[in-house]
């Protein structure tokens, strides 16, 4: 691999030093690119309360190309599949090299805060959503407490 | 036949009169010149109209005498001949002659011979040829069956030979060596012919003249065999024939009588011999006197030459053609050569005669022999048995044999033990090397100066008297094993106590005195390698000897024999100046050079040149203080000579009233003398018609390509003989034609060796060390990717360039498309270099200017179709404005823009200079925005301002332009068009501006017009505060050219210097050791150019480690032809002997470009 340039070090080191509330992102001893990353979901959310854990991984052409980010914890969500894959656009179309770690975690935090069933990725959910969405936060914050409650782990 | 005795008229006469003991002979001297166009014919076969009754001599192809008529009628007949031809000729000799041969079937010719070979022995013969045996012991003259007398063996005997073998006689052979010959019965004999019996070796017919046998010889090899038999010495009875390659051997030399030889019987079988069957018989050789049989042989062979000289120059109108006469030496030369070889006999080598059998020198040369030429052959020319048309065959030498011919010249030895001398030091500044200062000692002795060389004086005479003639070479003779002396037990030594004897091989000639060597010539040839100071040493020499000492004394102007007018009589001898001819871009160096060495008030140096000079004559001769030194072109030398040949035509004057040629200079000195090499060239002929009393020639490459590039050299030096081109022609061009290397190279050993010096900066001085120590220098290929344009503009040119090889390979006329596939390949390696060289005139671009109107147009379409993939040149006026202002507004203060972030790297602050802008004003690292560009391309993706998204425009990247004293100007950027080796060759300039500024960096190309680009965009890339660039190329005047070197060659710690070089104009002579970087921008065909490139800065003064670095396009035609660079060093760049071969490698070169 690659040496590791000098903006994912400069990325890492701000990550640690100045960390954006609410996230946390740590990158793997043996692989530098590899983040283990946790979001707190955020408040007036069905996810507040919630602490979700996250993967991201830098490929090698960053940052030309996005981070690869997925979701560990189990989460109802219309962007978000069974799988953890997230939709959203900065991490496709819309990325774009000023982008970075800490923004796109950013993003994603947004996203957790106001779902687009409009856009989904997991229909079922974002059907749910649209039909009943009441119930559907409900559930969703049924299963951040079951799934992404603090104490669990 | 009448061309053919032209000499021979000169031969006959020369040698009578050098006779002295020919008495009887001289007095009748006028009747018989009288005579003797009709008697020569006589002899040589020819029918003289006017004699009648000769046409039944016994001469004749026909044996009428002998066989139809009676004795006594028969006897009458020839004594009437005899005194025809020889009129005053007492009966009673002409009577006792005659009978004495009546036994031969060619009475007159071999009782002529005799008279004139031994006037007062008629008794001494008939002890021979009478009619009883002669005693074995006594035999002298073993040739008794010669048929006719080859024309050689006449002139010879009836000149001055005659004299010496009288005085000889007692012991006029001497033995050689023996053979055992395997030989074939034709006869029958009628019982065994028993051991140790005496044969006899003759020539079956007197039907054939020796050339005409050569002739047949050519078409059927074996035809001499027939003519060489083996008589029963006591009947004369032929009893069988040699085997072809003796009878090669023997063929010539039995009809000469310079090697006599005796046959005795070894093994028959002891039974009867029938046809077919085989016998041995001892075959002793001995060297017969007479071949020895001249006063001097160096006289006698500068005689020779002088008198073929003459002639030649007579009728020099008429091509030289090889005489008859010279291909029958030619051939008796070869068979002593292969007599030689069949004894073993090997002369004893130069430097053993020199260095008392010094070990290291004769390896040395053992090592370097040169192949057989039968090798050579093979190698070379697989046709050589065809080709008669050598001649019109280049005969280009190869690299193994360039090496032998440096090697050979430079493994003297007394190089090392040459006196080292050094010029006044009142007079010269400079600190001379050691081997500059031998240098300096070899080339006053080369003068003769000898008063300056004083202490040393003896020496060097001695040296110089002692030289042997290194055409000659020593044989020893070998102990006495012939048949005779080993059956009487006689093993003393029948000649004096000499042990040893001189040939000259290439002419035949034999001495028994040691052949000494004078040169008459005062000059020679300095051909150190490049980098060694040849210059300084010339500066030296001339310091050392400014003047002609011996000027007062007036008899100076015998010009050696030389085939040039005597201009030297009617035009003043300036005998206080050397003249100086150099190519035009080394004029002011050795002007400089000479300013550096002068300390002396009264010694001065003129250019002439651009007529800088009113009058040269009267500077040179009116003058108190005429220059010690002029200083001149060729140029100017063939320009004035031009003029001379015009005025010549329309005014009938030969007096030359002003220039160069208006006065004999003492000293002529030519450096890169090998600009002269061809002959034909009106820079040549006007530089050989210079008038100089010393001559010298500056080159490191004496042999550019042919042999017969040394022939100019030897003539500029008027270095007899060989500067007669008949002479060079025969002993060199010749052989090398008829791919006898070794001996070609022999001779041109023996020529330049004695008039040359050559050091290399591998070989070391006295002491072991190294002649020259210089840092090492380090060359880098650095192989570079085409940037976008250039690739897609390179794909395009490549793929016509293999189709029209393909079409040329596919129907076999390739060859025919050479010029057409060399602009292709031209336009590939002008794209490796920068697409805008493409259509643009250059030196190199030669009549290509329909095919550039194509090229434009080809490359218009081709960038019009990659603008849609976003590279373009074309750049929108509009939106460039558009971005200015983005930008303009976005840092709108100097703050600002000196604290811009580049969001893609997370780099804060970039430096200004590397910044890109976009159109919508946000900035970013160049590298970085670069390679936001390059990934969505080749994703396929829009491209967006990473920062707000807006789309964005390639074409419209604009910078910051930041000039000395000037508020940041927004510039737009055509980044893309800069090419690789720009891109490659900035970014070397600047790490080394950052590392070693003020260091001089020297850039080469063989394009001119990319000097000019270049040029442009360092300019550009620079603040004119860090960076001067300077340009050498040919569109320089002189003066320009010295003030560019000049200015370069001051170190600035402040600024680096960069000099742009142009091959063409810089490749030779500069110095440019101030500079230790340098940048080989294209490759060259030539792999010994860029090494001559790269000399300009490693030679003698460097003294930092040389780096240079040679850019390379990877993928392209530029590394096929580091390829063919590769090979061009190990098998030698000029090795194909014949046009074939050339071709063949040439269609190699291009399909190896294009494979």
């Amino acid at each position: 691999m690659a040496s590791l340039p000098k903006r994912i070090i400069k990325e890492t080191e701000r990550l640690v030093s100045d960390p954006v509330p609410g996230i946390t992102a740590e990158p793997h001893e043996d692989n530098l690119r590899y983040f283990d990353v946790t979001i707190e979901g955020p408040q007036q959310s069905p996810y507040e309360d919630g602490v979700f854990h996250l993967e991201l991984f830098l490929p090698d052409d960053y940052p030309m190309e996005a981070p690869k980010v997925r979701f560990l914890t189990k989460i109802y969500h219309p962007n978000i599949d069974r799988l953890g894959r997230i939709c959203l656009d900065v991490l496709k179309t819309n990325w774009s090299p000023a982008l970075q770690i800490r923004t796109i975690l950013l993003s994603i935090q947004a996203l957790l805060a106001s779902p687009n069933p409009n856009d989904p990725l997991a229909n079922d959910v974002a059907e749910d959503w649209i039909k009943n969405e009441e119930g559907a936060i409900r559930k969703a914050h049924e299963w951040t407490q079951l799934y992404a409650s603090k104490d669990v782990k | 036949m009448t061309e053919e005795n032209l000499p021979k008229k000169r031969f006959f006469k020369d040698e009578l009169e050098s006779s002295q003991e020919f008495k009887d002979i001289e007095e009748q001297k006028l009747s018989f010149q009288g005579n003797l166009e009709n008697a020569k014919s006589f002899l040589f076969t020819e029918k003289p109209s006017s004699q009648e009754g000769v046409d039944d001599s016994p001469v004749m192809i026909e044996e009428t005498d002998t066989s139809s008529n009676s004795p006594a009628s028969c006897l009458k007949k020839n004594v009437e001949h005899f005194r025809n031809i020889v009129p005053g000729v007492p009966l009673e000799r002409a009577e006792l002659l005659c009978r004495m041969y009546s036994k031969e079937n060619n009475v007159l010719s071999k009782a002529l011979e005799h008279h004139f070979e031994r006037p007062s022995s008629p008794a001494a013969c008939s002890v021979n040829y009478g009619d009883t045996l002669p005693d074995t012991e006594s035999l002298v003259t073993p040739i008794p069956v010669a048929s006719l007398p080859s024309p050689r063996n006449h002139q010879e005997e009836n000149g001055q030979r005659t004299s010496k073998r009288l005085k000889t006689e007692s012991h006029s052979r001497r033995f050689i060596g023996s053979l055992q010959v395997n030989a074939m019965a034709t006869r029958p004999t009628v019982r065994p012919i028993k051991y140790a019996t005496k044969l006899k070796i003759g020539l079956s017919t007197g039907s054939l003249t020796m050339s005409k046998v050569s002739h047949a010889n050519r078409s059927k090899k074996a035809s001499m065999a027939s003519y060489v038999k083996i008589y029963d010495a006591v009947n004369e009875r032929e009893i069988g024939r040699v085997p072809g390659d003796i009878a090669r051997i023997l063929f010539p030399l039995l009809q000469t009588n310079e090697v006599e030889f005796e046959a005795t019987m070894i093994f028959c079988d002891n039974k009867r011999l029938s046809i077919g069957d085989n016998f041995i018989f001892q075959l002793d050789c001995f060297l017969s006197f007479r071949i020895f049989d001249t006063s001097s042989p160096i006289e006698g062979q500068s005689k020779t030459i002088h008198d073929s000289s003459k002639r030649r120059w007579d009728s020099s109108t008429q091509p030289i053609v090889e005489t008859s006469e010279e291909l029958e030496n030619g051939t008796r030369i070869m068979s002593l050569l292969s007599l030689f070889d069949k004894l073993n006999i090997k002369p004893i080598r130069q430097s053993e005669i020199l260095e008392n059998e010094d070990k290291d020198s004769r390896d040395e040369i053992d090592i370097i022999d040169l192949d057989d030429d039968k090798d050579l052959v093979d190698i070379t020319s697989p046709c050589s048995e065809t080709d008669n048309d050598a001649n019109e065959e280049e005969n280009i030498m190869n690299m193994n044999q360039l090496k032998f011919f440096y090697k050979a010249t430079q493994s003297i030895d007394f190089l090392r033990d040459l006196p080292e001398l050094e010029p006044p030091k009142e007079e010269f500044k400079l600190n001379l090397r050691r081997y500059q200062k031998q240098g300096l000692a070899w080339m006053l002795r080369r003068e003769q100066e000898f008063e300056k060389l004083s202490e040393y004086d003896d020496f060097s005479k001695v040296d110089n008297s002692m030289m042997i003639n290194p055409l000659w070479q020593q044989f020893k003779w070998p102990k006495d094993m012939s048949w005779e002396s080993q059956r009487s037990g006689d093993r003393t030594p029948k000649a004096s106590a000499e042990q040893r004897f001189y040939a000259n091989l290439h002419t035949g000639e034999f001495s028994t005195e040691k052949p000494i060597m004078k040169t008459m010539m005062k000059g020679g040839i300095l051909s150190d390698e490049m980098g060694l100071g040849k210059t300084i040493s010339t500066l030296a020499l001339i310091f050392s000897a400014p003047i002609d000492s011996e000027a007062s004394s007036k008899q100076l102007f015998g010009t050696e024999g030389s085939d040039f007018p005597p201009q030297s009589q009617n035009i003043p001898y300036v005998s206080h100046t050397t003249l100086v001819v150099v190519p035009m871009s080394l004029l002011n160096q050795w002007n400089l050079e000479f300013e550096k060495a002068n300390a002396s008030k009264s010694m001065r140096s003129e250019i002439y040149y651009g007529g800088n000079v009113s009058s040269l004559k009267t500077l040179l001769t009116k003058t108190n203080n005429p220059p010690t030194v002029v200083l001149t072109t060729y140029g100017i030398v063939q320009n004035e000579w031009s003029k001379i040949i015009k005025e010549k035509d329309t005014s009938s004057s030969h007096t030359v009233s002003s220039g160069l040629f208006s006065v004999e200079f003492f000293r002529i000195v030519i450096d890169e003398g090998h600009t002269i090499r061809n002959r034909m060239t009106r820079t040549s002929k006007a530089v050989l018609q210079l008038a100089g009393k010393r001559r010298w020639v500056l080159t490191g490459t004496p042999i550019i390509n042919r042999l017969d590039d040394l022939y100019s050299l030897v003539k500029f030096l008027r270095l007899e003989p060989w500067s007669q081109i008949s002479y060079w022609k025969m002993l060199v061009s010749e052989p090398f034609e008829k791919k006898q290397y070794k001996k070609a190279f022999d001779v041109v050993n023996a020529i330049m060796v004695p008039v040359s010096l050559r050091r290399t900066k591998q070989m070391k001085d006295a002491d072991g060390k190294l002649l020259v120590e210089l840092p090492p220098k380090d060359i880098v290929v650095e192989r570079l990717p085409f940037n976008k344009t250039q690739d897609h503009v390179y794909k395009y040119f490549l793929g016509k360039a293999e189709n029209s090889v393909r079409s040329g390979l596919a129907q076999g006329d390739l060859l025919r498309k050479y010029s057409t596939i060399l602009v292709h390949i031209l336009r590939l390696r002008q794209i490796c270099c920068d697409i805008k060289l493409l259509g643009s005139r250059d030196e190199n671009d030669e009549d290509l200017s329909t095919s550039n109107q194509l090229v434009n147009e080809d490359l218009k379409s081709l960038t019009q179709g990659a603008a849609g993939e976003g590279f373009s040149y074309e750049f929108d006026a509009r939106k460039m404005q558009i971005a200015i202002s983005n930008v303009q507004k976005m840092y709108d203060s100097a703050e600002l823009l000196e604290n811009i972030e580049c969001s893609i790297c997370t780099t804060e602050p970039i430096s200004l200079d590397k910044a890109l802008f976009l159109e919508c004003g946000h900035g970013f690292c160049e590298k970085c925005i670069m390679e936001y560009f390059e990934f969505q391309k080749e994703k396929k993706l829009e491209t967006k301002c990473p920062n707000c998204r807006e789309l964005v425009s390639y074409n419209n990247l604009v910078k910051v332009e930041l000039k000395e004293g000037e508020s940041p100007k927004i510039v737009p950027c055509n980044c893309d068009q800069k090419p690789a080796k720009v891109e490659a060759l900035i970014k070397h300039l600047k790490v080394l501006r950052d590392t070693a500024l003020g260091e001089q960096v020297v850039i080469f190309s063989q394009f001119s017009s990319y000097l000019d680009v270049l040029e442009n965009e360092l300019n550009e890339t620079f603040a004119s505060n860090e960076v001067k660039i300077y340009k050498f190329d040919g569109r320089l005047n002189l003066k320009e050219r010295a003030t560019v070197l000049e200015e370069f060659g001051v170190k600035s710690l402040s600024k680096q210097k960069i000099l742009l070089l142009s091959l063409k104009a810089g490749g030779v002579g500069l110095n440019l050791t101030c500079a230790s970087y340098a940048f080989m921008m294209d490759p060259w065909w030539s792999p010994s150019m860029e090494d001559q490139a790269i000399d300009r800065i490693h030679r003698i003064g460097q003294t930092s480690n040389v780096k240079v670095t040679r850019f390379i396009m990877e993928n392209s035609i530029e590394e096929k032809m580091l390829k063919i660079q590769e090979r061009k060093r190990t098998i030698g760049e000029a090795m194909d002997a014949d046009e074939e071969e050339r071709k063949k490698r040439r269609l190699q070169d291009i399909q190896m470009l294009f494979e």
